[in-house]
């Protein structure tokens, strides 16, 4: 059913040559991997119980294929999703109908979502040629971020570098930029975002702070103050398959993309698969479930990267990793309500933080740790990197507290970054001044 | 708190009086081992559309009680200094209105796009659509499970019969403690002035509670409501 793109030249060709023309079209889009999905959908199954499911199951049997499964019949609990080629539509949906399937259909024409993807990126890829025609207060694809660091590196190369710290389960680069004005394994900051995919506030409040950064170096004190000491290390897509995941079919992804034999359910979630306190409440041994810890603590190459990064440095300081959404500032630990030895001076810091976040636009955030502020959650990164000895772990959840959740409108993405950033500063300045 | 707003909402029935949740002023959580969670809270609201101008417009005060962690939470809710009737009525009427005039089908999939944008003449299917998932909402908080509205992922039907605005969409909702993404099916009726009708069936991730659902939850089924 996949059409042959790239028709004949025109009249003048006699029948059969056209046709050739048409099967060869064909053979080189098919061997580009331009396959045609025109009319194909995706349809979300409800099934209700496991008679319903055994239906559904039938179809994955059919030859020749007439479904194509992206999410497997599994539990009755579980949506079942499967791509449908157009020509197969009629008969699928009268199949479902007739068994009594509840559906519905999440992507209406596959070729218009893809087409309009390609349009888009190969549109900012002509324009993004330097960081000052990028936009900042616009969402970004994997492609257009990494591409946009490569310029970033490029025009502020005295300041800043780029540096690869491993792979992700689909293959990515995991990449980290660091900023530093010398020295050599300096006392160091690291800040994460995009640890959950569907958080894309945070990858954008990181990009706007790299820049942010270079911009006030020389000119604001305190930043400058802090880079003359410290180096800061930003990795801005802390997981780059679920991020791309998130445009490519499924907004609401928020862990990996990593799987196993035998497993139904793809991805872990990176933010329960940290050695500390790993297993514990707060994290599930479910592989379907969202915060699905995974089989063993690092299990993760997105998680390993990290920790091996920051363990072979050995100078990192403060470690602050954000998510969305919830606006909070936040200290360890997640995986019990047992307080830090530190946990007055978190509090005050994080107070401290609040409070200049709050004086940008008046939005306002709530602290404490995460167990008390929050809920209880193990195998966190800021448990993992407290108990590593990096004294001022924070994490924080940026806008909003739900009226867009997730899909937090392109144009609060300076408002908040501009926010974000005091708190940032106020925890970089009390690090630096607070050396251990 | 959150639960409130969603159940204010849905008795309300109105969408162009929705609120949120401003800031909590007071609160007081008494836990009974054997009977339940009762809580206590005096709170204010804002306006659900940020462009309307007036902030923290309604003071409410409520008492929520959770049956053994049961869903479906019995809400006793007052709230003062709020969208005088009248006006509300007549915003709804327009509401109204200017749904009956969109092209159906609508050409529609997921609201807010993944931008966070909503087109400004889909705003009102948000509204209703959010209208209508406060009552799903509020009939599955617990105690512990707690939810907010993501995206509408598909619209599958807007009609009129009979003067009646007929919606029927499948929205996402985004359970808190769990992180979960909810499928619900909905199914609502609405005119102005009228009680809300709601029908829906959410795919559960996790195993059933026990008195999920319509009368073992711990509220008594309000006499408003009609399934259909």
């Amino acid at each position: 059913m996949p059409g042959a793109p790239g028709g004949g030249p025109g009249p003048g060709p006699s029948p059969v040559d056209r046709w050739t023309l048409v099967v060869f079209s064909f053979i080189m889009a098919t061997a580009l991997g331009q396959m045609n999905f025109t009319g194909d959908q995706v349809l979300r199954v409800l099934a209700k119980n496991e008679k319903q499911l055994s239906v559904l199951r039938d179809l994955d049997g059919l030859k020749p294929q007439k479904v194509d499964f992206w999410r497997s019949p599994a539990k009755p609990s579980l949506p079942v999703d499967m791509r449908v080629p157009f020509s197969e539509l009629k008969d699928i949906k009268a199949y479902l109908e007739s068994h009594g399937l509840a559906y519905s259909i999440m992507i209406k024409d596959i070729q218009v979502l893809l087409d309009k993807e390609r349009e888009a990126m190969a549109k900012s890829r002509r324009l993004e040629r330097s960081t000052s025609s990028f936009s900042y207060s616009s969402y970004h694809t994997l492609e257009e971020i990494y591409n946009w660091m490569d310029n970033f590196v490029t025009e502020y190369s005295d300041i800043v570098s780029k540096i690869q710290i491993g792979h992700s389960f689909e293959n990515r680069s995991i990449l980290v930029l660091k900023f530093s004005t010398g020295g050599s394994q300096r006392r160091a900051i690291w800040i994460d975002t995009g640890i959950h995919s569907r958080e894309w506030i945070t990858h954008a409040t990181g990009i706007w702070t790299a820049k942010k950064i270079v911009s006030d170096y020389g000119k604001d004190r305190t930043l400058t103050n802090i880079l003359n000491a410290m180096d800061i290390f930003m990795e801005i897509v802390t997981n780059p398959d679920g991020f791309a995941f998130t445009h490519s079919m499924n907004r609401l992804w928020r862990k990996n993309k990593s799987t196993r034999p035998g497993m139904f359910c793809i991805g872990v979630d990176l933010n329960r698969n940290w050695k500390s306190g790993f297993g514990g409440n707060g994290s599930n041994n479910n592989p379907c479930s969202e915060t699905y810890r995974g089989p063993s603590p690092q299990s993760e190459p997105e998680v390993a990267a990290i920790v091996n990064f920051i363990t072979t440095h050995g100078n990192v300081k403060a470690l602050i990793s954000i998510h969305s959404y919830s606006q909070m500032l936040m200290y360890p630990y997640g995986h019990s309500l047992e307080p830090v030895p530190n946990q007055e001076e978190l509090y005050q810091l994080a107070k401290d933080a609040v409070k200049a976040l709050y004086e940008v636009h008046g939005i306002e955030y709530i602290y404490g740790s995460i167990s008390a502020t929050l809920y209880v959650a193990s195998g966190i990164t800021v448990d993992w990197a407290y108990d590593s000895g990096i004294k001022y772990a924070f994490t924080f959840e940026l806008r909003d507290t739900g009226r867009y959740g997730f899909l937090l409108p392109a144009s609060q993405i300076v408002p908040t970054a501009q926010e974000t950033w005091l708190a940032l500063r106020t925890i970089m300045e009390h690090t630096l001044q607070h050396p251990y | 708190a959150r639960s409130k707003p969603h159940f204010f909402n849905f008795r309300a029935g109105s969408p162009s009086a929705l609120r949120v949740l401003a800031a909590v002023l007071e609160g007081r959580a008494t836990v009974n081992p054997k009977k339940g969670c009762q809580v206590d809270l005096v709170f204010t609201t804002d306006h659900y559309n940020p462009e309307v101008g007036e902030e923290h417009l309604g003071k409410c005060s409520a008492r929520v009680f959770f049956r053994n962690q049961k869903p479906r939470p019995a809400i006793n809710v007052t709230c003062t200094r709020l969208i005088e009737k009248n006006k509300r009525q007549e915003e709804d009427y327009l509401l109204y209105k200017h749904m009956k005039q969109l092209k159906t089908p609508l050409d529609v999939t997921s609201i807010p796009d993944s931008h966070g944008h909503i087109d400004p003449s889909l705003k009102p299917i948000w509204d209703l659509a959010f209208l209508g998932s406060s009552y799903v909402m509020w009939e599955k908080t617990t105690q512990f499970l707690h939810y907010y509205m993501a995206q509408i992922s598909s619209v599958n039907q807007w009609k009129t019969n009979d003067d009646t605005i007929d919606f029927d969409y499948t929205v996402l909702l985004h359970e808190f403690s769990t992180q979960e993404i909810i499928p619900c099916r909905i199914h609502l009726g609405w005119y102005p002035g009228k009680p809300l009708k709601v029908k829906y069936h959410c795919q559960e991730l996790q195993t059933p509670e026990e008195a999920s659902g319509t009368e073992e939850g711990s509220a008594v089924a309000p006499t408003e409501l009609n399934n259909f």
